[in-house]
């Protein structure tokens, strides 16, 4: 087992290489005068010459490659054109608002999938096998952008003045309060590692909220998160919904199903004991590979509904062409992808044995 | 027993003789229209390229021009259609019109070319390139196969809508870069696709048969791997359009791909979003024909998969 986990890290290796390497082509490929295309046309020459001393950009690429391979492993993502910021500051910031949003997502996505695929199955060719089909058809084929604005429409307009209004964007009402976990446990003096950690835990508005015993805070953060986890899951959820009704509706066929039936069990305990288990492979590849696309859609879903996320930020870099913004997010992001993917494959070594022996 | 056994042969073997065996593509066929959800995508499909050609017919107004100072009508007007009680004082526009004060249904309409054109083009891109990187890597193996699958890999560490946002940021934004940065983003797919099938039928008997009696590889390669390696990348190719469309839509959206005033559906809705509690017309209707192109793909591409009996490979 720890032989194959180290050969499936070593093997990712290469790829993380790769991904630093593409990101560094990113802003070297921008056409034109690279000082300008990121400082803007206005740059005069005392500030180019400025800047492409400081990131080195008059160095050979391959000097530069090294450089920026480098810094980047040591955590440091350069500074914001815009915002002169750190960007692994931004992102310290803003990526526990992607990952409470994409992990809330996933969680509701695989649990409503995993249960319609489940009812499909069992009705095969009924009625609620059709509707719950027909839905997920519709599912993987409604762009989140068009699903976003109908379901911000509909619960802010249509249903407003009924139980049923939800806040269409923002994470928090306006005057609420939302204070970070050292302050709130009166730890301000906390350093290092456990208060890097504590401050991202703190803009991760639920969590924070339940843990400072707030409330207040983590309900309406809750309520704000409603539309957007529906809105993100929808996608994932369909996928889950298909492919645990076919690996199901595959495995029931099996010789070993026949043999549970003839031995006297009933048909639940045959479904949920001796299906279930060998069906969830593919299923749980689905679950993983939903990231990605979870991690894309929180592009659109985080611009939709106005959440500061990596999503959001990208967004706003992409049209402010603050290319390192944009270079040190993709870069985070494909991390976060490659680093899923590996834990992806590791669970398939814990569900079928068969794998890690090959 | 014997005797009915004797009597009967005849007859039933007749019509073994006489029927010429279906190929693969016709039994294909056949099946596809035999599954009520690839008839539907069929359908839905079949109208779409009818509304793409005919579009300058079908259009009411012009799809770029602002009607201001033309018709007397108001800039987000909601839709008004003369069989549903529009009065006839009032202009009559199917959709409504949107911020430029142009006719959604002409915009609409004409949505439909860009739309089926962009999914088309960045697939067929990606599937070129990316069968023949797989071809190449499977059939010369070694040390070029290990470059080209790790560089596959590397594209695939990437959400493919990540990636393509990253692109565009470096070619520009624009409808033929969006195009572009799709099909790159894609190939990684159909190369793996195409690499798996050309391993295994390499290893078939009948392409160890026609080395046995000496055809040329060329010959071999065309003949008899490229027509059966054919078919997954059909299948995966048909569902890459509606994902393809979609990361174009969303691209447009995000301001990246189509430029206004150019009639595309995830440009017109992104740029009409935030009227999204005002005039929500100007996005249900961009919406649905989006909605109703990717499910058409989807549904033939799921009809194609099980016709064909291609077993999904991850």
């Amino acid at each position: 087992m720890i032989a194959y986990i180290l050969r499936r890290i070593v093997l990712a290796i290469p790829v993380m290489i790769g991904i630093l390497f593409l990101t560094f082509l990113l802003s070297r490929l921008i056409p034109g005068d690279p000082c300008r295309a990121m400082l803007g046309e206005k740059a005069t020459k005392a500030v180019c010459d400025a800047f492409i001393e400081r990131t080195g950009l008059n160095q050979p690429i391959p000097v530069q490659f090294v450089y920026y391979f480098g810094r980047a492993v040591t955590g440091d993502l350069g500074e914001s054109l815009r915002f002169g910021r750190p960007v692994t500051d931004m992102l310290m910031e803003r990526l526990p608002v992607t990952i409470e949003l994409a992990l809330l997502s996933l969680l509701v996505a695989t649990i409503v999938g995993m249960t319609l695929g489940v009812v499909a199955a069992y009705w095969q060719n009924s009625p609620i096998d059709a509707i719950t089909m027909i839905f997920a058809n519709l599912g993987v084929s409604v762009p989140i952008f068009v699903l976003g604005l109908l379901a911000a429409y509909l619960f802010a307009v249509a249903f407003k003045d009924t139980p049923f209004a939800l806040p269409p964007s923002g994470r928090l009402q306006p005057g609420l309060i939302v204070q970070t976990i050292p302050e709130a446990w009166g730890m301000e003096n906390l350093s290092g590692p456990p208060r890097t950690l504590l401050d991202f835990l703190s803009q991760m508005y639920i969590v924070n909220g339940i843990l400072t015993l707030n409330w207040k805070v983590a309900g309406d953060a809750a309520r704000h998160l409603i539309l957007p986890v529906i809105v993100l899951a929808t996608v994932p959820m369909s996928i889950i919904a298909r492919m645990t009704r076919s690996s199901l509706l595959e495995v029931m066929t099996l010789d070993y199903m026949r043999t549970a039936r003839s031995k006297g069990l009933n048909e639940r305990h045959v479904v949920f004991r001796h299906a279930m288990r060998n069906s969830l492979l593919p299923v749980v590849t689905v679950v993983g590979l939903s990231l990605g696309g979870l991690l894309s859609g929180a592009v659109l879903t985080e611009t939709i509904f106005g959440l500061t996320g990596v999503g959001r930020t990208l967004f706003d870099a992409i049209t402010s062409r603050d290319y390192i913004v944009i270079q040190g997010f993709t870069l985070v992001i494909a991390f976060i992808y490659v680093f899923v993917n590996l834990l992806v494959d590791l669970s398939y070594a814990v569900l079928d044995p068969r794998i890690r022996l090959s | 027993m014997t005797t009915s056994a004797i009597t009967t042969s005849p007859a039933s073997v007749e019509p073994i003789f006489n029927t010429k065996p279906r190929g693969l593509w016709s039994t294909a066929f056949h099946r596809l229209f035999h599954r009520r959800s690839a008839i539907i995508g069929m359908i839905i499909l079949g109208c779409l390229i009818f509304i793409a050609v005919f579009a300058p017919f079908l259009a009411t107004h012009d799809p770029v021009q602002s009607q201001i100072g033309i018709v007397d009508v108001q800039k987000r007007a909601a839709p008004c259609i003369r069989l549903f009680g529009c009065p006839a004082d009032q202009p009559e526009f199917f959709f409504g019109t949107d911020g430029n004060v142009r006719d959604l249904y002409s915009r609409v309409l004409y949505g439909a070319r860009l739309s089926l054109m962009v999914g088309i083009l960045s697939v067929g891109f990606a599937i070129v390139i990316g069968a023949f990187i797989g071809a190449v890597s499977a059939y010369v193996g070694g040390y070029t196969d290990n470059l080209l699958m790790g560089l596959m890999d590397i594209l695939l560490a990437f959400p493919s809508l990540i990636l393509a946002i990253a692109i565009v940021t470096v070619l520009g934004p624009g409808l033929i870069n969006t195009l572009l940065a799709i099909g790159i983003v894609s190939i990684p797919v159909y190369a793996r696709i195409m690499r798996s099938s050309v391993l295994s039928i390499k290893q078939q008997d009948y392409v160890l048969a026609g080395q046995s009696i000496g055809s040329s590889s060329r010959r071999i390669l065309l003949q008899n791997i490229l027509p059966n390696a054919l078919t997954p990348l059909v299948v995966q190719g048909t569902l890459g359009i509606a994902v393809a469309i979609l990361d174009a839509a969303a691209l447009s959206f995000l301001g990246l791909g189509a430029q206004p005033p150019t009639p595309e559906w995830g440009s017109m809705i992104g740029q009409e979003r935030n009227q999204v509690f005002t005039a929500p017309h100007l996005i249900v209707f961009p919406g649905i024909a989006l909605i109703l192109t990717v499910l058409g793909f989807n549904l033939l591409g799921d009809g194609l998969r099980d016709a064909l009996d291609v077993r999904q490979r991850s």
